[in-house]
């Protein structure tokens, strides 16, 4: 198996009490007449965390999904959600799952209220708490006026709202959202992200969420993991993942003679010319300060630094490479966009 | 929660689900009264002023007329998996598959939702019937059974009608399919002329014919008041809509996978 983890710099002490939301080993799914969608896949995601899962189109992150929500039979490996095995008590699994699909999953000819209250009884929730739980879920996500509006005439944004407003209805322990943000203007797309961050933080809800969005995974994943062509490639926080595809790169305009060498806790001089040096270090936001302070000290003045540092898309493309394409993306863009179009009649 | 409670509790929320939808929109089931009423109107005046067909000395709209209700039902059944196409390409069947509902309890719901059309299409060929002056038996329990009668129908059907969307997978096809299916089960039933007068090949096909069995009991119910067939009628009925739903429960996931 190719899959590297990272090892955590900082070992969490409270981290053997946390307990694991899901335990995903060796999983493999082989449809008839082709290759292998997913190919002993093993990670675990842990309770009350953040995890993306990342990968090219066709990499099988949603085909992992669907085990996991037991919507698809593994071919070969194991999985278990909060200690459950789901492929001997699915429907215990599905009780303590929320899943938000790629495409708009709610239902154009019903309302907003409506659309809650069914998918409320079909995860059993409590009669008495029903109703409570529904207004303050469109109160919380800004759907309270339009609640009794048929949601075929909802915007995008307040479709993928709804969505997730479900699960503070539901209370599921684990959420899994696919492409949550596909297809949004900004601005939606902010409040979605806001809303997710909400879940997790208020309700210590689990969330797995796969994105093509590198800069939303880098924002919202504490720890995520890279799939491609049916394996995980890397996974690891996203801060330890930036650095191990190298580290912070400042580059400093200056006047006056330039060293040739730095104190190597500063860093190390990558290139010196024309009152340009560019310094590969560890921690750029932290090596400001000091490279400033030393170049003062031995009478350089410093102009102007800036910083540039390895993107989570620098670390995608190092273990996705050739496999990444394009027109995928953008068919999935597109068939979001027609999701929305179609409940909206 | 017992797991059969949870399972019979989802089962009526889906469909409530889908009542709730012919509340705020029915067009769909208006538009579809117009074919029975052609039937009724056209088909069965022109028809009785040629020769009367119906045995027993009822007039021949009085005869089809269960016939025609049985068809129109028929008709919203086989097209029901065109709504589960439709539900799965826009993601829907995927999120009703993710509550913790049995796959069963997830057919059944649907086919009951079926069902809550057949109850429209009923009320309505009975509004029909009242206005243009069909004479039927009104008595509350016979209409009470009709009904029972319909909901097994449609769940029969939807069932098979979801069985073959979870193979054909697009809506064109099943399209296509359903235009293959109901006309022969039609015509090869008792629903618009005897049995009897069938050719011999006919009346062999037509006794394996689960529409046969449905129109006969809503003719005895509804027309001749004899019920000497209706528990055999039932029977065959209950029998192939659980084999259906079995299929259904079975099959479903392939829609998802």
């Amino acid at each position: 198996m190719t899959a590297t983890e990272l090892a955590n710099p900082a070992p969490d002490p409270g981290e053997s009490r946390t307990s694991t939301a899901v335990e995903v080993s060796d999983l493999t799914k082989v449809y008839p007449h082709g290759p292998k969608a997913v190919d002993s896949v093993t990670f675990e995601v842990k309770e009350g965390e953040i995890f993306g899962l990342l990968g090219p189109n066709g990499a099988g992150k949603t085909t992992t999904i669907k085990m996991i929500t037991t919507l698809t039979q593994p071919t070969s490996g194991s999985i278990r959600v909060f200690g459950v095995d789901a492929a001997r008590w699915p429907q215990k699994v599905r009780q303590m799952l929320g899943f938000v699909p790629q495409a708009i999953s709610v239902d154009g000819d019903l309302t907003g209220y409506e659309n809650l209250l069914i998918f409320a009884k079909l995860f059993f929730v409590d009669r008495e708490e029903r109703n409570s739980r529904i207004r303050t879920a469109l109160e919380l996500f800004g759907l309270e006026d339009r609640a009794d509006d048929l949601v075929k005439h909802y915007s995008g944004g307040m479709m993928r709202r709804l969505e997730i407003a479900q699960a503070l209805v539901n209370r599921p322990k684990l959420l899994f959202l696919d492409e949550p943000s596909i297809g949004l203007d900004p601005y939606s797309r902010k409040q979605v992200i806001e809303h997710i961050r909400q879940l997790n933080r208020e309700f210590g809800t689990t969330i797995l969420l796969t994105t093509h969005d590198m800069a939303e995974a880098d924002e919202l994943c504490d720890r995520l993991a890279i799939m491609n062509l049916g394996k995980i490639a890397v996974s690891g926080a996203p801060r330890d993942l930036k650095r191990s595809v190298g580290g912070d790169v400042l580059t400093v305009a200056v006047s006056g003679q330039v060293p040739e060498t730095l104190p190597g806790e500063l860093g190390s001089v990558a290139s010196a010319e024309k009152g340009t040096v560019k310094i590969l270090t560890v921690d750029g936001e932290k090596a400001i300060p000091r490279i400033t302070d030393f170049f003062e000290q031995n009478g350089v003045t410093v102009e102007s630094i800036s910083l540039s540092r390895p993107t989570l898309e620098d670390v995608f493309m190092k273990y996705t490479k050739a496999s990444l394409q394009q027109e995928g993306s953008f068919r999935d863009a597109r068939s979001a966009r027609r999701s929305i179009a179609r409940h909206g009649r | 929660m017992s797991g059969i409670e949870r399972s019979v509790s989802s089962a009526f929320t889906i469909a409530e689900m889908e009542a709730r939808k012919i509340r705020h929109d029915s067009t769909e089931l208006w538009m579809r009264t117009v074919q029975p009423a052609l039937w009724l109107l056209i088909f069965g005046e022109v028809f009785n002023s040629i020769r009367n067909l119906a045995p027993g000395g009822f007039s021949y709209m009085q005869y089809i007329a269960p016939g025609v209700l049985a068809q129109s039902v028929l008709f919203v059944a086989i097209f029901y998996g065109i709504n589960i196409v439709w539900e799965r390409d826009v993601g829907l069947l995927t999120k009703l598959l993710s509550t913790p509902s049995p796959r069963t309890a997830v057919v059944v719901g649907k086919a009951l939702a079926a069902g809550v059309r057949g109850i429209f299409m009923g009320i309505m060929l009975f509004a029909l019937a009242l206005v243009i002056g069909v004479n039927l038996r009104f008595d509350p329990l016979d209409v009470a059974g009709v009904f029972l009668v319909v909901v097994l129908f449609a769940m029969c059907f939807s069932c098979l009608s979801m069985t073959l969307a979870s193979f054909l997978k697009t809506r064109d096809r099943m399209m296509g399919i359903g235009q293959v299916i109901t006309m022969p089960l039609f015509f090869a039933s008792s629903a618009i002329y005897p049995i009897s007068i069938m050719p011999d090949w006919l009346q062999v096909i037509s006794k394996y014919n689960p529409l046969t069995y449905v129109v006969d009991a809503i003719r005895s119910m509804l027309l001749t008041g004899d019920y000497s067939g209706v528990p055999i009628d039932i029977l065959v009925l209950l029998g192939t809509t659980a084999f259906f739903v079995l299929c259904a429960s079975t099959m479903l996931k392939r829609l998802v996978e």
